[in-house]
């Protein structure tokens, strides 16, 4: 037993080393939202990192592929039950994510002889109106946080190491001109800060002490050596949607003709 | 510690109605305790609303579904515009008739099964292990369909397709104990069913060609025509009021789904073919 509140306090901050750590080389997921909706987009190998939870819920994630796999079911079963036993309109990400989510992965992170989840996880909510959607971003002590879709940030990002994420973020507020955009625009967009976030990750290891020097990369070109072993794994809420369940996964073919004239 | 703890294990099957019972949902012994509640003070006359006579056949694109939209609670009518067609999923309508609260909440469960299973096991329900899960609901409500109170004979009716051959439609049938029945062309449920099934069968034996090779406009006049012949001899199934305008819902499952027949296409046959 931890009888020592700084052991306590040690064995969290080892933990949290260990666990980004874990994460760093993983591959980035950008959330955007559009004229219609709302796109998750990342470029993946076999595993796959986009799913639906819900009507109107999308779930990407990054980190170990059996806890993002528990993750995403504890996601599903939660809304699950709470749409059946309310009404699919009492499901919000709201609740999802503040008393469903966040607690158990808190609860996991601080339980220092337990095992933690070691994923970053973006959600997404489709409102009735563009000002109601929601993107946001769970990470594995539990903290979220929400962007603000309809002022500064329509977008979200996952990424392995908070240089990257800045750089992502960077990238998509210095070329998001237009969150009205066209889906093909959207997925041109995040295909590139995809590319941005992945990169860094990859090549912008900081060492103690040094800063993180900003990399000058082509995107389109970074993407292009990248998808020669990988494929973009796209997802949509689809407002105009005629059923009740917006998700829409994009085909292959699809994303392909978006991305072809980069 | 002594020896290593066993890894726990974290089977997730996509089994709804198991996770609801987990979070203490109990299908039958609620609405037990409720009708048996009620009947105590109603003393005599029927407590549940029975919905009655729906029909689902075969035609050339696909499967026809239509219910009549009468609910009665003994001799008293209770709602003339009840809605006994239920989407679960795109390709799918459950019929239902029988008491309407207990046939509800089970196409309320069986309509979040599947949509929970596909998004949790990432592929989509068979048309088999679909048609199993009602059979499993009906199942559960058997204290109550055994104590006379919460029968419920639905119809299940799908398009079932397959990786590379044509589709086709399928329908089902249950009895109130939960054992299920293919319907080779066609099946009816409700009060009113014999009298649909009957015409139903000299069609389909002698009527010139089988129901299965009808197209849409004709599976339509003859399930408008079926359903009034049933309200002829049943009280308990309305045919076309035109006082108050109420048709009965149709909708057909083709390869692209679920349709709708719309009131004025219905409006139109009645006046020229019924």
């Amino acid at each position: 037993m931890i009888e020592e509140p700084y052991r306590w306090i040690e064995a969290i901050a080892n933990r949290r080393e260990y666990i980004e750590d874990q994460l760093r080389l993983g591959s980035p997921v950008v959330a955007l939202n559009y004229a219609e909706g709302l796109l998750l987009l990342t470029v993946s190998r076999e595993t796959r990192k986009v799913f639906e939870v819900y009507d109107r819920v999308a779930f990407a994630a990054l980190g170990h592929p059996a806890d993002i796999e528990r993750m995403r079911l504890v996601a599903i079963d939660l809304a699950h039950i709470e749409g059946f036993n309310r009404a699919v309109a009492d499901v919000s990400l709201r609740r999802l994510v503040n008393f469903g989510m966040s607690p158990a992965l808190k609860t996991a992170f601080e339980q220092v002889f337990g095992a933690p989840f070691i994923v970053r996880i973006l959600l997404a909510e489709l409102g009735d109106q563009p000002e109601q959607d929601s993107i946001v971003k769970l990470d594995y002590d539990g903290s979220f946080a929400q962007s603000e879709i309809e002022s500064k940030e329509p977008f979200h990002v996952l990424a392995g190491t908070g240089e990257a994420q800045t750089a992502m973020l960077d990238y998509l507020v210095e070329h998001d001109s237009n969150p009205r955009r066209a889906l093909n625009d959207a997925l041109k967009l995040a295909a590139k800060t995809w590319a941005v976030g992945m990169d860094m990750a990859e090549h912008g290891q900081t060492k103690e002490g040094e800063e993180a020097e900003k990399r000058e990369i082509e995107p389109e070109k970074v993407l292009k050596e990248y998808l020669k072993a990988r494929h973009v794994e796209a997802a949509v809420l689809e407002r105009r949607r005629p059923a009740t369940m917006k998700f829409r996964l994009l085909d292959d073919k699809e994303v392909r003709s978006a991305l072809k004239d980069l | 510690m002594d020896h290593p703890q066993p890894i726990p294990q974290f089977l997730h099957d996509g089994d709804f109605l198991g996770a609801l019972k987990a979070h203490g949902y109990e299908v039958a012994p609620r609405l037990m305790e409720a009708a048996a509640k009620f009947q105590h003070e109603m003393g005599s006359g029927s407590i549940a609303t029975e919905g009655t006579t729906v029909l689902a056949v075969k035609y050339k694109d696909g499967v026809l579904v239509a219910g009549d939209r009468r609910a009665t609670a003994g001799n008293l009518v209770m709602y003339e515009r009840a809605e006994k067609l239920i989407n679960i999923d795109e390709r799918s309508i459950l019929a239902i008739a029988g008491v309407p609260a207990v046939a509800f909440e089970m196409a309320r469960v069986l309509e979040h099964s599947f949509k929970y299973y596909q998004r949790s096991q990432l592929q989509e329900m068979s048309t088999a292990g679909k048609v199993r899960s009602l059979s499993k609901l009906l199942k559960e409500n058997l204290p109550l369909t055994l104590q006379g109170v919460g029968m419920v004979v639905p119809i299940f009716a799908t398009y079932e397709t397959a990786d590379g051959k044509d589709g086709e439609g399928k329908v089902y049938f249950y009895d109130a104990l939960g054992a299920q029945f293919e319907g080779v062309d066609y099946a009816a449920s409700g009060s009113g069913s014999l009298a649909v099934r009957s015409v139903l069968h000299y069609l389909n034996t002698w009527g010139g060609k089988p129901l299965a090779k009808f197209n849409e406009s004709e599976i339509i006049v003859t399930a408008l025509r079926v359903l009034d012949t049933a309200a002829d001899s049943d009280t308990a199934t309305s045919g076309y009021n035109p006082k108050s305008d109420i048709f009965p819902i149709v909708r057909v499952i083709t390869a692209e789904g679920v349709r709708e027949i719309p009131d004025s296409d219905l409006a139109r046959v009645y006046r020229s073919e019924v």
